[in-house]
């Protein structure tokens, strides 16, 4: 089935959070968002987003609801809820640590 | 997320997964919805921007299934699995599973059945409305019509005008109702007018007329009483409980308005009590008929109903909303003292001090009175505690079971281990086997409850005329038995599969470990040492009560019940005015002795071993009052040689003595050594009532029989006089008419022989005397006797019951982990034996590792059984300690169970082949 290894599906829900702490969007809006803000770099496939989603949602980091779009139809918003903005700080801290050790490591000889 | 909150989600989860699916269908539409039109915008034609979304959003059939995984049901998913697969295993090893499910069956069953009667007899309220706002007025069961002042002034036994007046007094009670204590020792003799039936004895509750509204019933036909049923002179009225519609007239309407017999009194039955109300009490013999407390009189000819100095009445309210208990407590208590005050209650000088602590308790009234909780309390503990053990000892048999399974299964779990099963799913999955295995134990203990609560009730109400509790697990009980599965199976499981999951995937793959001290672990001995230990306090707990039963049932009753029966009757009933007794008596003397083998005929208010008791002060003449008194028996010529018992001076009493005749008494040993301490002669010394002044001259003593045993043999120095029945004392004022104390109720019937239809002579000799003087109990001496020994003969037997459980299943126990450690030992044994060691010194070697576990477990348990007998010493006759031959018994017993245990194995490991054991490898 492909599911992403352990170090991606964190990332895609570090992602995630991010892209919802800056307001409510329905999946298809985020996911253009991540495509577009890392200049394309990070292709996630559209697909794998929708059991992240659903994962962080039990876990009451975000919360969603039905709503219309500018464009008059019915898509499911998703937002960020207290938990989540707490969850988004400890792995923001969590992926800085990382990857400047792993910086570290690579610029060393 | 916590356990409720992940349950609740996946709980919404499943059963909203219909609609969650399609919204996530929904969900998925929209996103390619947009997709395909940003492709459109790019200048794609449609089917190219349809496939181009679809590519980039990936396989839409495998991400919905992964995020139908996010929602939680697998959790769920995975404990169905447990579940089938623990099911699975269990099934796989039918003897493992069948011993452990009897096991707990035993264990759990055990405890629910005793379950069943703390429940009834200590948790459940009357089946009325609201039981939480009932109170009761007063904490004690002092019973049935008292004169003077209760132990510490304590009142719970009420005169009328106090509840007359007390209902207007105390607002605070929205309804504030009276009862009759003492029914179930007064019946009424009853017969339903026009009908073919003869007269018979049966249970009346006299109660105020609000009664049934203070409980919130209403009828189940007919109505039920007015206030107005319940004042002098009204018509008399009755309302017939719903059993005893059911049971004698099968729910027949004309019963409604019909006219009844009752004691001889016509009485109009105007309604049905509620199905299922059974009165204001558990009780063995719960009232047929109801009928109000003004109508005492009449019917029973009782003359204390107005007599504000005699309490016969209980009495439970319903208080209003928000009423503070102690505020009214305090309230009704200072009411009492002043009202009191105005009686003679507290008349005497020395009860000034007992004057200023008169008060009542209230309690709670939900559950009625509780004389039978009072009854059965301790025994009910006591037998909760032991039930406990055993169900311990079940759980450590269980534990160590499963600790001999999870070494064969070590592979299994290895191999899960190595294939990536994490600890914590492996540790699941056995105590969901555990706690399967509970289950099913419980299940089967239902059917051990049942079967044991049916027992346990015929053991407690042996001789009973109803037995008040229902055998079938209620909710509650049924409840009880589904958490204590559930505990139990968490209990023994624990530990095996904490043991279980430590194993090291690498090492038990490796086949073929020889060892020679790879013997069971510590723990599993030490859960042998434990049973032994407890085994060894529940066998010196029966041994003890057994030993006071056989103290209790040997004491010298100096009675003779050989050929005797004892017929309880009821002259008051069977309309008989105090005038019209002495020809009666007369009668039926004649009368029984004119059947054939009859020897003696003896007439007596009550007899010896039944519970019952008449005392008054006593006063010897030219002596000051000590405040001493005695029980006295009123009794025929006959009596005394009915019941066995021997005159040592004097006279017993005489033919002659009649009521024209000079009062005479005979006296019991007791009464001679504390009243004439100086080896005075009693003979021709009189004695009476202290009150009033000439009353010390009463009765002349004319006789000293020997002491012998009345109401029960806890009674030791029981000072005792006995008078002719139909005698008055001179200074007794009272009119003859309501002299209660000349109505006979038990008749004694000598017999040459036995007489198999004893019972149905008597009933036939009292009807051809009179069609109204029905029998109100009948049994040979010897089953009296044998009645009062009933709580004792239940705890012992029950005890012992479990004494022997808790042996077997510690045996089992122990030949289970000797049985295991020989299998585990094959090859040394082998090797030892091909080296040259004797049979016996194997055998020595396995019985010397059983042994020492006993030993251990002894030096533990008798320390706690000899510990433990103090906690019980107040429910055992005349023991202070430990018997060291009970101890040694029980010692004994648990060695050559153990002993026993040990040596089928032992014997097995000796008979070893050691060529054989070393080719299996």
């Amino acid at each position: 089935m492909g599911k992403p290894s352990d170090l991606v599906q964190g990332t895609l829900d570090l992602l995630i959070l991010r892209v919802l702490s800056l307001g409510p969007q329905h999946g298809w809006a985020i996911a253009k968002r991540i495509q577009q803000v890392s200049n394309h770099v990070l292709q996630v496939q559209q697909g794998s987003l929708y059991p992240a989603l659903h994962r962080l949602e039990q876990k009451r980091w975000i919360t969603s609801k039905w709503d219309q779009t500018e464009t008059g139809r019915d898509a499911k918003f998703y937002f960020l809820t207290s938990a989540g903005k707490a969850q988004l700080e400890i792995e923001t801290a969590n992926w800085s640590r990382l990857s400047a050790a792993i910086n570290l490591v690579l610029e060393t000889e | 997320m916590s356990w409720t909150d992940k349950f609740s989600l996946a709980w919404h989860s499943l059963f909203g997964r219909n609609q969650a699916s399609q919204e996530l269908d929904r969900e998925i539409q929209f996103h390619l919805d947009q997709q395909v039109a940003e492709n459109l915008s790019l200048g794609m034609n449609p089917h190219e921007a349809r496939t181009a979304a679809l590519r980039t959003f990936g396989n839409t059939t495998a991400l919905k299934e992964e995020a139908r995984d996010a929602w939680g049901w697998t959790w769920l998913e995975q404990l169905f699995q447990d579940f089938q697969y623990a099911l699975r295993q269990l099934g796989k090893t039918p003897g493992f599973t069948t011993t452990a499910v009897l096991t707990l069956a035993l264990g759990i069953g055990a405890n629910a059945a005793i379950f069943t009667l703390v429940h009834a007899l200590m948790m459940r309220n009357l089946p009325v409305a609201d039981p939480r706002t009932l109170v009761r007025l007063g904490d004690t069961s002092d019973c049935c019509v008292n004169g003077g002042a209760p132990d510490g002034a304590d009142f719970s036994l009420f005169s009328t005008e106090v509840y007359e007046r007390l209902k207007k007094y105390a607002p605070e009670f929205e309804q504030l109702a009276a009862m009759q204590a003492g029914f179930p020792y007064r019946p009424v003799v009853a017969r339903r007018d026009g009908a073919q039936e003869n007269a018979r004895s049966i249970m009346a509750e006299f109660v105020s007329g609000n009664y049934f509204e203070t409980f919130g019933l209403k009828a189940a036909a007919g109505r039920l009483f007015f206030d107005s049923d319940d004042v002098q002179g009204a018509p008399l009225v009755a309302v017939m409980s719903y059993a005893a519609w059911q049971r004698g007239y099968a729910g027949a309407q004309s019963v409604i308005g019909s006219t009844f017999w009752i004691n001889t009194k016509a009485v109009t039955v105007v309604g049905i009590a509620p199905a299922g109300f059974f009165g204001d009490r558990l009780s063995t013999s719960p009232p047929d008929f109801y009928l109000p407390i003004e109508t005492h009189t009449v019917i029973s000819n009782a003359p204390y109903v107005h007599d504000p100095n005699v309490g016969w009445l209980y009495m439970i309210g319903r208080v209003r909303p928000g009423t503070q208990l102690g505020a009214l407590q305090e309230k009704i208590s200072a009411a009492l003292k002043r009202w009191l005050k105005e009686t003679k209650i507290f008349a005497a000088e020395s009860d000034k001090s007992l004057s200023e602590k008169t008060h009542v308790v209230l309690t709670p009234g939900g559950a009625g009175i509780q004389d039978l909780r009072e009854q059965y309390e301790s025994n009910l503990q006591l037998l909760m505690g032991a039930s406990a053990l055993v169900l311990l000892i079940a759980c450590a048999n269980i534990a160590n079971l499963l600790l001999v399974r999870g070494m064969r299964r070590r592979v299994e779990m290895s191999v899960r281990t190595a294939l990536g099963a994490a600890r914590s799913r492996i540790v699941r999955q056995l105590l969901t086997e555990s706690v399967v295995l509970a289950g099913l134990g419980g299940v089967a203990g239902l059917a051990v409850a049942y079967l044991g609560a049916r027992l346990l009730l015929r053991l407690a109400f042996a001789g009973a005329l109803a037995i008040p509790i229902d055998p079938r697990p209620s909710l509650a009980v049924l409840g009880f038995a589904f958490v204590l599965s559930l505990l139990t199976g968490i209990l023994f499981g624990i530990a095996p599969a904490w043991m279980a999951s430590q194993t090291n995937p690498a090492d038990a793959l490796k086949s073929g470990v020889r060892g020679t001290i790879v013997g069971a672990s510590v723990l599993q001995r030490g859960l042998v040492v434990f049973q032994a230990a407890l085994s060894l306090v529940l066998l010196v707990g029966a041994g003890l009560f057994g030993q006071s039963l056989t103290k209790l049932q040997s004491t010298g009753l100096k009675l003779d019940s050989m050929n005797r029966y004892i017929a309880h009757i009821n002259p008051q009933g069977a309309g008989y005015s105090p005038r019209d007794l002495e020809p009666l008596y007369r009668t039926i003397e004649q009368r029984f002795h004119e059947l054939p083998g009859v020897s003696n005929v003896g007439i007596c208010n009550y007899t010896p071993m039944e519970e019952n008791n008449w005392s008054n002060s006593v006063q010897v003449q030219g002596q000051a009052y000590t405040g001493r008194s005695a029980s006295f028996i009123k009794a025929n010529a006959e009596y005394l040689d009915s019941v066995g018992t021997h005159v040592l001076r004097g006279r017993g009493i005489r033919m002659q003595d009649v009521s024209a005749a000079p009062t005479v008494a005979v006296v019991n040993e007791t009464f001679v050594k504390d009243f004439f301490p100086n080896g005075e002669n009693p003979i021709g010394r009189h004695f009476g009532a202290p009150d009033p002044p000439d009353a010390s001259a009463d009765y002349e003593i004319v006789g000293v029989v020997e002491d012998t045993v009345y109401t029960t043999v806890r009674w030791a120095d029981h000072r005792m006089y006995f008078v002719p029945i139909t005698e008055r004392p001179h200074s007794d004022k009272e009119p003859i008419d309501q002299d209660l104390s000349l109505y006979a109720g038990a008749l004694v019937l000598q017999t040459k022989g036995p007489v198999n239809n004893m019972e149905e002579l008597t009933r036939k000799t009292l009807a051809d005397i009179n069609p109204n003087l029905a029998l109100v109990k009948f049994q040979t001496f010897d089953q009296q006797i044998a009645d009062r020994f009933n709580h004792d003969r239940m705890v012992a037997q029950l005890t012992s019951l479990f004494a022997v459980l808790a042996l077997l299943l510690a045996t089992i126990g122990l030949y289970g982990v000797t049985a295991y450690t020989v299998a585990r030992r094959t090859s040394e044994i082998g090797i030892r034996m091909a080296l040259g060691a004797h049979p016996t010194r194997v055998l020595g070697l396995i019985l010397r590792g059983a042994m020492g576990q006993t030993l251990i477990g002894l030096a533990i348990g008798i320390p706690a059984a000899i510990a433990s007998a103090r906690f019980v010493q107040s429910q055992l006759y005349e023991i202070k300690q430990v018997n060291p031959v009970v101890m040694l018994i029980a010692i004994l017993a648990l060695g050559l169970a153990s002993l026993l245990a040990g040596m089928i194995p032992a014997t097995g490991a000796a008979s070893t082949e050691p060529a054989q054991t070393l080719r299996a490898e």
